[in-house]
């Protein structure tokens, strides 16, 4: 039983200058319950990108909360997002991660499906003595009631009650092109995916991301480490694109070395300025990609930028690019499925240079992320406390928080909710305020006014 | 100067467990080449970890002792939340064969359970797998030139660092 009003659980008076989260969301497992209701299996949810099924028949695996899906390409080349048990009995249909099938046998009663989910037998039917009303009822794998595309990028949901897939993302989805527009050919999953876990809320994952103000607190050892290896100027150290910009350092010089964006629905964006550096793999690219897209949006895919798209999409581009799929197992444990998105057609130079950048930040067995999970398990610890139930971690910012957009959103014809423009120290958290507005917006009628 | 027997490979394995096991991080690191190459490749399917370190992702992929000498004094510094305290750790290597072996150079293949238990999680978790040696005879002294480790349980119960494995 959720027995709580949302007044408890959000405290969201923006004319007094307070928002406030209580702990019992993070740890409550009713509450996560809830979540998973009316968030995860209510409304859009990131499945995957097109490349991962990239030939007819080609599939991979995901989940929209609990449940498991399927996404397939046909044999006419069109993808389809499906629920992976069969009609039948229930059972995981397909049950590797990817792979290519122009027929799914389910392997308990050997059921058959297409690789557009269309039944293509029933084992023995004949000899099966079915009543007539059976041949009545559809034998395919149930189609998800929402499954669309934006730029490769494929969202699903289970719930038919979503608005179109545009409008869910919104001006958000100008930041995915900011992604999928990084060659001419799209981007594509670097093989080797790293999977993850760790004793803590989803929604610490969801922060942490656009966190500006963690980094130089949970990850002084590799911020001190890459200061070491430029000073050595090793040829088997990996080059940084920390080490050649200084937006993060807290006596950057400047005015403005970010900030943040803030969107409908709950999605966000923290960044910073890194310029055109060599220590990106994208450098190569940079004269072709000015004349392309010019040089506003040129210079803003090589800005650091860290999108979330809510609920469990995350883009991070700062020392490599991340793609991350938060995938909540209970109040108190989330799974991270993780990847190294790429533009595809890359030089080998690049793409080594991208790859070694990845491992030594992002894995879970590398320098950095280590620092961030540690951190969240005991965040987690101290959410069981109701002594002081309201976290005070929704405040820097506050008076910087700007309605619609600045210079730097216009550029690129960028038009978000709010906007915050930010100096090395300011560490915004005003924008996890949109976090918990969508999921306030997910949660009417679920809890008390 | 003669061919490493399997004995003798045996005990610089068993060496290297130990350093681990006990913390002796400078011990572990004189036990590599200075052009060492360190690899736990990351799995691209259930069944098939990832060949090409240059074009594939891997958990970890150096070249270069320095680069694990990065990861030690990230272990040291006081600077990371995820390193301290240390987990308690027990490398068990079993299975070890000689595959190649001459004057100059060897490799071995063995099995590996790395017992950990992480008190500020009160997480007790058991890595696994295969270890791949290529072993060195620089001046009289047998060092490991490269170490692949095929991490068979990848997915990673929140930290993995080079004492995990």
């Amino acid at each position: 039983m959720v027995r709580y009003e949302l007044g408890e659980l959000i405290d969201d008076r923006p004319a007094d200058g307070i928002f406030r989260v209580s702990r019992a969301i993070f740890d409550d497992p009713a509450i996560f319950d809830l979540e998973m209701e009316r968030i995860f299996e209510g409304g859009w949810v990131f499945l995957g990108i097109a490349d991962q099924a990239r030939a007819p028949h080609d599939f991979f695996t995901s989940w929209i909360g609990r449940v498991p899906i399927l996404v397939s390409r046909d044999g006419e080349g069109m993808l389809g997002g499906f629920v992976n048990s069969c009609p039948h009995k229930g059972s995981r249909v397909a049950q590797t991660m990817s792979g290519n099938a122009r027929v799914h046998v389910c392997p308990y009663h050997s059921w058959s499906f297409d690789s557009a989910g269309r039944n293509k037998a029933i084992k023995l039917k004949k000899a099966g003595c079915y009543a007539e009303a059976f041949d009545g009822q559809s034998h395919d794998l149930a189609r998800l009631p929402a499954f669309e595309e934006y730029r490769g990028f494929l969202f699903g949901s289970v719930s038919a009650d979503v608005p179109p897939l545009a409008e869910y993302l919104g001006e958000a989805a100008k930041l995915l092109d900011l992604v999928a527009d990084q060659s001419e050919e799209g981007v594509e999953l670097v093989p080797g995916g790293v999977t993850f876990t760790y004793d803590g809320n989803w929604k610490l994952q969801l922060e942490n991301c656009s966190d500006a103000y963690h980094f130089t607190s949970a990850h002084p050892s590799y911020i001190r480490l890459l200061d070491q290896r430029q000073k050595s100027n090793s040829q088997s150290a990996v080059k940084s694109v920390w080490e050649k910009t200084d937006y993060w350092k807290e006596d950057a010089e400047g005015d403005v070395q970010g900030g943040s964006f803030s969107f409908d629905h709950g999605h966000v964006l923290n960044w910073g300025r890194f310029g055109i550096t060599d220590a990106l793999p994208l450098y190569e690219s940079a004269e072709r990609l000015a004349e392309r897209h010019g040089e506003a949006k040129r210079d803003w895919m090589f800005n650091m930028r860290n999108l979330t798209i809510f609920p469990n999409l995350q883009i991070a581009e700062n020392a490599s690019s991340q793609l991350r799929v938060i995938r909540p197992i209970s109040a108190d444990r989330t799974e991270m499925r993780t990847w190294c998105i790429a533009p595809k057609g890359e030089s080998g130079d690049a793409r080594r240079l991208r790859i070694r950048q990845y491992e030594d930040f992002f894995n879970p067995s590398g320098m950095a992320t280590p620092d961030d999970t540690v951190s969240y398990e005991n965040c987690q610890r101290g959410f069981a406390s109701r002594v002081e139930p309201w976290l005070q971690g929704y405040s820097r910012g506050m008076s910087a928080s700007r309605t619609g957009g600045n210079a730097f959103s216009s550029v690129i014809g960028l038009a978000p909710a709010r906007s915050v423009l930010a100096d090395a120290q300011l560490g915004d958290e005003t924008l996890f305020h949109s976090y918990y507005r969508a999921w306030a917006q997910r949660m009417v009628g679920a809890l008390g006014a | 100067m003669s061919a490493i027997d399997r004995e003798g490979a045996e005990e610089l394995l068993y060496r290297e467990a130990l350093a681990l096991d006990s913390g002796a991080w400078d011990d572990w690191l004189a036990l590599y080449t200075e052009d060492a190459t360190f690899w736990v490749p990351a799995w691209r399917d259930e069944e098939n970890v990832t060949q090409d370190p240059d074009s594939e992702l891997s958990l970890i992929y150096y070249q270069g002792r320095r680069n694990l000498e990065d990861r030690v004094w990230r272990a040291r510094s006081g600077l990371s939340v995820a390193s301290k305290p240390r987990p308690r750790v027990v490398h068990a290597i079993t299975n070890v064969l000689l595959l190649t072996a001459n004057d100059a150079q060897a490799r071995t293949s063995s099995s590996f359970a790395v017992h950990l238990y992480d008190k500020r999680s009160e997480r007790t978790h058991v890595f696994f797998g295969r270890y791949e040696h290529a072993l060195r005879n620089e001046a009289g002294d047998w060092r490991i030139a490269a170490k692949k480790i095929v991490l068979l349980n990848d997915v990673i119960p929140t930290v993995l660092d080079f004492y995990s494995i």
